[in-house]
């Protein structure tokens, strides 16, 4: 619990849109939109484009129909890391604490902003967003306050293109007064459900409901939010990324299908992924999920315990095809893949097994891992990828938002 | 397929949107820089094209000459320029540079630009055809058309 920090929230303006404006300065002004990697849902747009009613997670036909003049760009995460990374290293030339939360959302500590731009906190604030906007091309919004929930409550009231800063407990409960509950990062629709029928339905309502009252409520979360709008510090900026609880890689295959060969080819595109981010975060597994979405709408879910603990190919790829010859309703079309590396530990220190086998040489992952590291990321790949000529001949599905290391969110 | 186009009204020279009347297809979207759109279906079908380091304004296929030689579509399958069949029309390959195109009503960005090949009709005139490809699935989703154009560079 710390009280005097001075935490920053930045958060790009519609930044995927942005992105692509920068290396495309036509798309200046006009309303855009970005396609997901299957053509099909909007999943960013620009402030046009929202201006017309689209909204986030529709799919392309409805948008269309809201503003027939958009434009539809496919998303390149791998563009859009470059420029976060660069963000991210603008803003480590002015704080030494920044948490990396998501690819367009930073906190920091902003206590040095003053200093640095030797002014006062808000004029620092803009230079800094000037800064950004002139050396990467990208428009950000920030928000400065004591604590991380109030400088995103802060940020999300100056958007786009604000800077404001919290730092008074009058301003604090002037921006607070009459705020919806459900502006709070964390209270959805159930929470703000349970909050109303206790008579709380603004953000100055909650900061001075009974702290206990809303631990019981809306859980430690909850009074974790309480401490925050009231100025006291409680979540700590994560400079690293927290343990996960489990690492999955998967999502939509495309066009639905029922064809094995195709399918496994999925599959086991999916485990390289997987072993590639439990190789980047160093851990191994003890136990494998595989979640199958069919195209009539029912999914099933299954999981095999590993024989040790491994990040490794070959032991991860065989346990997914048992679990899919377990699971694979014959004929049914599939849309949907998910591989979920479950009970995870740091390699380091992991528990060792009775059934782990002793390495005598090199093992396919480590001679994938070492051909990869010099002709690029999944330049070997399984030969049971194969029946996947379409996905092969598209790089962008070589890249997803969950390929962007070290973010704290997602 | 692709029934349109738009390029940024920056990248054509102003003497070729004299000669041709391009000012009638100007177009602006929300706050941003116009454009020149250029449709099937406008009255005098066009392309911009890049030929022999050359920008220019031509034809866009046959449309409506009845009479021609020139087949009476604006695009060409390359499956069929491959298979020899428009070979007597002794087709040469040109680029239609272009910023967005447009499918079924859907504006989708373009890197650099689609393929195309032109042909001469009986007078001597060219006419440019637009080259097309089965679609990738990406392409047929957003724009629920199973042709698409073949792009330079990039394709989406």
């Amino acid at each position: 619990m710390k009280k005097g920090s001075i935490i920053a929230h930045l958060d790009a303006d519609c930044f995927y849109v942005s992105c692509e404006r920068i290396r495309n300065a036509g798309l200046k002004g006009k309303p855009v939109g970005v396609l997901g990697n299957q053509g099909a849902c909007i999943i960013a747009k620009s402030y046009e484009l929202r201006a017309k009613g689209v909204a986030t997670g529709i799919p392309i036909w409805d948008a269309h129909r809201l503003c027939p003049e958009a434009i539809y760009v496919k998303r390149d995460f791998q563009w859009y890391e470059v420029l976060s990374r660069l963000m991210l290293d603008l803003i480590k030339t002015y704080s030494l604490t920044v948490e990396y939360y998501s690819i367009d959302e930073l906190f920091f500590d902003a206590s040095l902003l003053p200093i640095a731009f030797q002014s006062s906190m808000l004029d620092a604030a803009k230079a800094l967003q000037q800064r950004i906007l002139k050396e990467i091309g990208l428009p950000v919004t920030i928000g400065i306050a004591e604590t991380k929930l109030l400088a995103k409550l802060a940020s999300d009231t100056a958007k786009p293109f604000g800077c404001t800063v919290w730092l008074n407990p009058e301003d604090r409960k002037a921006l607070l007064k009459e705020k919806p509950v459900s502006d709070i990062t964390g209270i959805a629709k159930r929470r703000e459900k349970t909050l109303q029928s206790y008579g709380i339905y603004t953000c100055d309502q909650f900061v001075a409901a009974d702290r206990k009252l809303i631990r019981k409520l809306v859980t430690k979360m909850g009074e974790d939010m309480w401490w925050e709008l009231n100025g006291i510090s409680v979540l700590p900026l994560q400079t690293e990324r927290p343990p996960h609880k489990m690492v999955a890689r998967g999502g939509s295959i495309g066009a639905a299908s029922a064809d094995r060969l195709r399918i496994e080819g999925w599959l086991i595109r999916n485990v390289e992924r997987l072993v590639d981010a439990l190789d980047h975060y160093g851990y191994v597994a003890d136990q494998l999920g595989l979640y199958l979405g069919y195209k009539e709408g029912f999914g099933s879910y299954g999981s095999t315990n590993l024989l040790a603990p491994t990040a490794l190919f070959e032991d991860l790829a065989p346990a997914v095809r048992a679990l899919f010859d377990y699971a694979f309703h014959e004929g049914k079309k599939i849309h949907y893949i998910h591989i979920i590396a479950e009970h995870l530990q740091f390699k380091d220190h992991a528990q060792r097994s009775l059934f782990e086998k002793e390495k005598t040489r090199p093992t396919q992952t480590a001679i994938m891992r070492q051909v990869n590291a010099s002709a690029g990321r999944f330049a070997v790949r399984s030969a049971a990828t194969l029946p996947l000529p379409d996905i092969y001949s598209d790089i962008a599905n070589d890249y997803d938002i969950c390929d962007v290391y070290g973010k704290s969110c997602f | 397929m692709c029934a349109g186009l738009a390029v940024e009204r920056r990248a054509i020279p102003d003497e070729l949107v004299e000669k041709y009347h391009l000012h009638d297809r100007l177009v602006t979207r929300g706050d941003g820089p116009p454009e020149i759109q250029f449709h099937f279906r406008a009255k005098v079908p066009l392309l911009p094209v890049q030929h022999a380091n050359q920008f220019d304004i031509f034809l866009w296929g046959n449309r409506d000459d009845k009479k021609s030689k020139l087949p009476r579509t604006g695009w060409c399958k390359i499956e069929s320029l491959e298979a020899g069949k428009w070979k007597y029309l002794h087709p040469v390959e040109v680029e239609i540079p272009c910023s967005y195109g447009l499918e079924k009503g859907v504006w989708f960005q373009v890197q650099e630009g689609f393929k195309g090949i032109m042909v001469n009709d009986e007078k001597g005139i060219p006419h440019v055809y637009m080259l097309t490809q089965p679609a990738s699935h990406y392409y047929e989703v957003m724009t629920r058309h199973d042709r698409e154009p073949v792009f330079i560079g990039k394709s989406i």
